[in-house]
Formats: structure tokens, C-alpha cells, sequence
């Protein structure tokens, strides 16, 4: 089994691209998945396009890189059967980004977006840049940013101009994703994602450095008890919102039942 | 890399039948059009050639360089991208002066030898803009505050002078504002292959043939004929003097009279 993971910022041309792509793959057994932060349609649209298995991932409160991360070993679980899954995410603070090396990353990158060098993790560990909408400019704007682009990149990534209306590039993406590895084994991350890093990832509401600093406390010893797995089990979609339910008093911490196995 | 010939081997259409012709064999210096309805074939043709396809694409034509088909990194790598394209979009997006722009483009083309021959090179491309374009380009203007026509001439000249790209692929180029031969002869001087998607009779007349596409596939073959030939040299007359006439009134002088006095055959 080969894990494809396609991320770019909203409105890159992502699932435009992934269309041409899938085209060009449909011998392959596909199961795709989307990851978005609030909603999505496009595993319905995908489903329905070509009949093939898909599933979307609504992150909520959490990253949706670091819910993306933590959703993978799931996905795998239950799709064991298919040689490839696509797995799209928004990654959207550019801080985080769930590639991981065992697989193919490619970035979609909207060629009008600004400087490359202020791109993190998202372009500069892709091993597949697509470069959309590179028909609104001029080439020479297209060769200044493809220059920008190689410069925070590692050497040998893939540079690709993908266009979302006629499927230009889409079958250079397609190659690189059959010639990328099989997942066995292990699998580890490209980027080590920073962590929760102030209270009001622990859902502080007050400005103020005290009250930050208090709940940064409470939360980080909470967090270093519960295995941050995001099962679901205690009736909340993510840890981070179970703590935060906590913090408020709004739940108890027995209704984890990891904590409840501790024996509180 | 020299690139004296492009040669298209025959393919298939949509509806899975053969073209008919061997191979069309394109030299250094030459233009050819490619006209036909929408849903013809015209943009996948010009894919095949951006692709350099061996095959691979839908139509299962192959393009061939000096009779040889391209090894794999050669079509991907940027830097050895051979293949030049002009779009129907044609604005600039960056925020910057057309002095930096084009210093910033000769830099990331490996062209920069000096300060002052990049400064020449930037009033080359500057003059032979403003020789397509009736409104004159400075280069402390903004690229955004560029007029249609001013943008397109300062493209073309840019990608004759600063882009390496041996052959060149325009996709309906809007001839609004600009004089459409002298842009194309610029980019003929310096020995380009051309290939035109265009249905305006000054382009599609002046290119040495024109293929015919339906269904997906080439048709025919039109050589142009030295009539031809006329016909666009007066209709480029005809539009050249519509821009000289655009000039005057956008400098707010009233139009007295019609001079058409032209022979229409001069070349």
C-alpha cells in the first residue's frame, strides 16, 4: 500500500488536481480522504466522480495536520485492502504538516500566494511541488517564482506546473506516486510538530500573561496523562477539547476512562 | 541546447481513428498556426508539445527534437525547460518596477554578467516593447499599473531577449493594443520555433502553415500562400494604423481625417 498525503493552503487548486491525478491512477484500488478544519463536501464529489471509496475528516478544534497525524494509523487499519490512499489536508498555520517519509508529500501551491520563503514545513519537505495557476501570469513571473521555489526546497523535489482546468502535470504527479514506496513498518513524520506551546491552546479566554500561565500549567499536566489519542470515548471529538471542558469545569476527569484507570 | 527542428509524429483522435500523415516537420525560425473549433484538439496539441510527449498523453502522438526524442529529467527539470508559453491572460501580478522585474528575470536566467550589461539588456527590452506597444513603457512604471497592451509587449519582449526557450507556444493572443507582426518578428529573429493558436487572419496568414484540427485530431495541412501572405500584410497595416489612431485620441486630440493610404503588398 502507497500514502499519498496533498496538502496546500485553501484555494490552491488541491482537489482540482487531485481529480487529474485520480484519472490517471484508476487501475489502482484508491481510498481518499479529506481532511478539512469546520466542513466538506469533496469526498462526496470525489465518490461521485469516480466511484471510488472515500471519507472526509472534520478536525474541529485540533490542527488539522496534528489530527491528521493521528488519524493515519486508523486509516490504514481499516484500508488495508487498496494500494493507494490519498489523503488531502488543509494545512493552515504552515507551522505543521503530517507528510511523512515513508510516503509521497506533495504540495499544491497557488503560484500567486505570495513568497515561497515564507512557506514552512508544508513546501520546503513536499517531495512533489504542483505549481496552479501558473496560467494567470506571465512566464516570466512563473520562472522568478520556480527559482524561489528551488531555493527552499531540498534538491531533487519535483517541481511540477499543474493546471486545474485542463490536467497539465497530472501525469508527472501520477508517475512519482507509482514509483513512491510501499508503506511497511514503522512510519514517521518529516516534521516534528510543535506542541500545544500557551494556555490558549488549552482554550485560555482571559488576555492576561497570569491567567495564561496558570492554565498552560493546568493543561500541560493534563495533557501529560492522557494518551492524546483522540478515541472519542470520553463523549468529546478531541483531548484538547476534553481538557478544555475540564479547565472550564465543564466535564469531569474520570470521564476519560484512561484517567479513570488511574484510579482518581 | 540548439534546437534546429520539432518534428509531431502522427497520433489518433477522439474517436480512436489514425491521423493521416507520417510526421510534420517543423524548423528554427518558422511559425505555424493551429486553427479549428472549440473541442477540436488545439490546447491538447499544444500539450503534446509542452509535454514533449513520447506517447504517453491521450492523442499517443510523439514530438521529437532534431529527430530524437527527449530523455525524461530533460522535460521536467526547470532549468532546462525548452518550451516557452504565451496565455490569454496576459497580466502582471507582481507588485514591483518594470526595471526590477526584468533585473530580478535576468538574474534567475543566469543572464546577469555585470551591472551594466544587465542594465543594457533591460533597455533593449524596454525599446523593442515599446516598438509593439503605441503607448510607451518607462522602466520606473509599476508592472500593476501596466495598461493590456503594454503588458503583453513587454512579455514578448522579455520572453525574446531574457527566456532561453527555443520554441514558443501562444495560446489566442489578444492583439488589443499592440502590433501583433512586429511582437511575432521579434521573436522570430531570434530563430524560434512558433507554434499559434489563433483564429485573428493577421497571425494565422503570416505562419508558414496552419494545421486543421477536428475531433481531436490534425486534418489537414494548409501551406500559406503568397497571397496569403499579402492579405495579412495589409490587415497588419490596417491594424497598426488603428493604433496610431487609439494614440491620438487617447492624447485627447480630435480625428480629422482617414489617412488610408497604403499598398496593401508591401511587405
Amino acid at each position: 500500500m502507497k500514502l499519498v498525503i496533498v496538502g496546500g493552503t485553501p484555494g490552491s487548486g488541491k482537489t482540482s488536481a487531485i481529480k487529474f491525478i485520480i484519472q490517471e491512477l484508476k487501475d489502482l484500488n484508491i481510498h481518499y480522504v479529506k481532511f478539512d478544519v469546520l466542513n466538506t463536501e469533496d469526498h462526496i464529489l470525489i465518490k461521485e466522480k469516480f466511484g471510488i471509496s472515500t471519507e472526509k475528516k472534520i478536525s474541529g478544534d485540533v490542527c488539522p495536520d496534528h489530527y491528521a497525524a493521528l488519524e493515519i494509523p486508523k486509516i490504514i487499519e481499516s484500508n488495508k485492502d487498496k494500494d493507494l490512499i490519498l489523503l488531502e489536508t488543509a494545512g493552515l498555520c504552515l507551522r505543521c504538516s503530517p507528510y511523512i517519509h515513508e510516503g509521497l508529500a506533495i504540495n499544491v501551491l497557488n503560484i500567486l500566494s505570495g513568497k515561497p520563503s515564507s512557506y514552512g514545513p508544508l513546501l520546503t519537505q513536499a517531495d512533489v511541488v504542483a505549481l496552479t495557476k501558473g496560467d494567470l501570469i506571465s512566464q516570466a513571473e512563473r520562472e522568478i517564482f520556480r527559482s524561489e521555489v528551488v531555493k527552499v526546497t531540498e534538491k531533487g523535489t519535483l517541481l511540477v506546473e499543474s493546471n486545474g482546468l485542463t490536467g497539465e502535470g497530472a501525469i508527472d504527479i501520477a508517475e512519482a506516486i507509482r514509483n513512491s514506496p510501499e508503506i511497511r513498518g514503522k512510519i514517521t513524520l518529516k516534521h516534528a510538530m510543535p506542541t500545544a506551546v500557551c494556555g490558549y491552546c488549552y482554550g485560555n479566554k482571559t488576555v492576561d500573561s497570569d491567567e495564561t500561565l496558570k492554565r498552560y500549567k493546568l493543561g500541560k499536566s493534563l495533557k501529560a496523562r492522557i494518551p492524546n489519542r483522540n478515541c472519542g470515548k470520553c463523549g468529546f471529538a478531541s483531548c484538547n477539547e476534553f481538557i478544555r471542558a475540564v479547565l472550564d469545569g465543564k466535564a469531569k476527569e474520570n470521564k476519560c476512562p484512561f484517567l479513570k484507570a488511574e484510579g482518581i | 541546447m540548439k534546437i534546429d527542428k520539432l518534428s509531431i509524429l502522427a497520433g489518433k483522435g477522439k474517436n480512436g481513428s489514425k491521423e493521416k500523415f507520417g510526421s510534420i516537420d517543423i524548423f528554427a525560425g518558422q511559425k505555424t498556426g493551429i486553427v479549428g473549433p472549440t473541442g477540436s484538439g488545439k490546447s491538447q496539441l499544444l500539450y503534446d508539445i509542452e509535454k514533449i510527449a513520447s506517447g504517453e498523453t491521450k492523442t499517443g502522438r510523439k514530438i521529437l527534437i532534431n529527430g530524437k526524442p527527449v530523455g525524461k529529467n530533460f522535460k521536467i527539470d526547470p532549468s532546462q525547460k525548452i518550451i516557452g508559453y504565451l496565455t490569454q491572460h496576459m497580466n502582471f501580478m507582481t507588485d514591483s518596477s518594470v526595471k526590477d522585474f526584468l533585473e530580478s528575470h535576468i538574474k534567475t536566467r543566469g543572464k546577469h554578467r555585470s551591472k551594466k550589461s544587465t542594465e543594457q539588456l533591460i533597455d533593449k527590452i524596454i525599446d523593442d516593447a515599446n516598438t509593439i506597444t503605441g503607448e510607451k513603457i518607462d522602466k520606473g512604471m509599476n508592472l500593476l499599473i501596466l495598461s493590456g497592451g503594454q503588458s503583453r509587449a513587454l512579455m514578448i519582449s522579455d520572453l525574446a531577449h531574457v527566456s532561453e526557450s527555443p520554441i514558443i507556444l501562444i495560446d489566442e493572443i489578444e492583439n488589443a493594443g499592440i502590433r501583433i507582426k512586429s511582437a511575432l518578428d521579434l521573436l522570430i529573429k531570434k530563430g524560434k520555433i512558433i507554434f499559434l493558436v489563433t483564429h485573428d487572419p493577421i497571425l494565422a496568414l503570416d505562419t508558414d502553415k496552419r494545421l486543421v484540427m477536428k475531433s481531436g485530431a490534425i486534418k489537414n495541412i494548409i501551406y500559406t500562400s503568397i497571397k496569403e501572405r499579402g492579405i495579412a500584410n495589409y490587415l497588419s497595416w490596417i491594424n497598426n494604423y488603428i493604433l496610431d489612431v487609439r494614440e491620438e485620441v487617447r492624447k485627447g486630440k480630435q480625428i480629422e481625417e482617414l489617412k488610408l493610404i497604403c499598398t496593401p503588398m508591401e511587405a
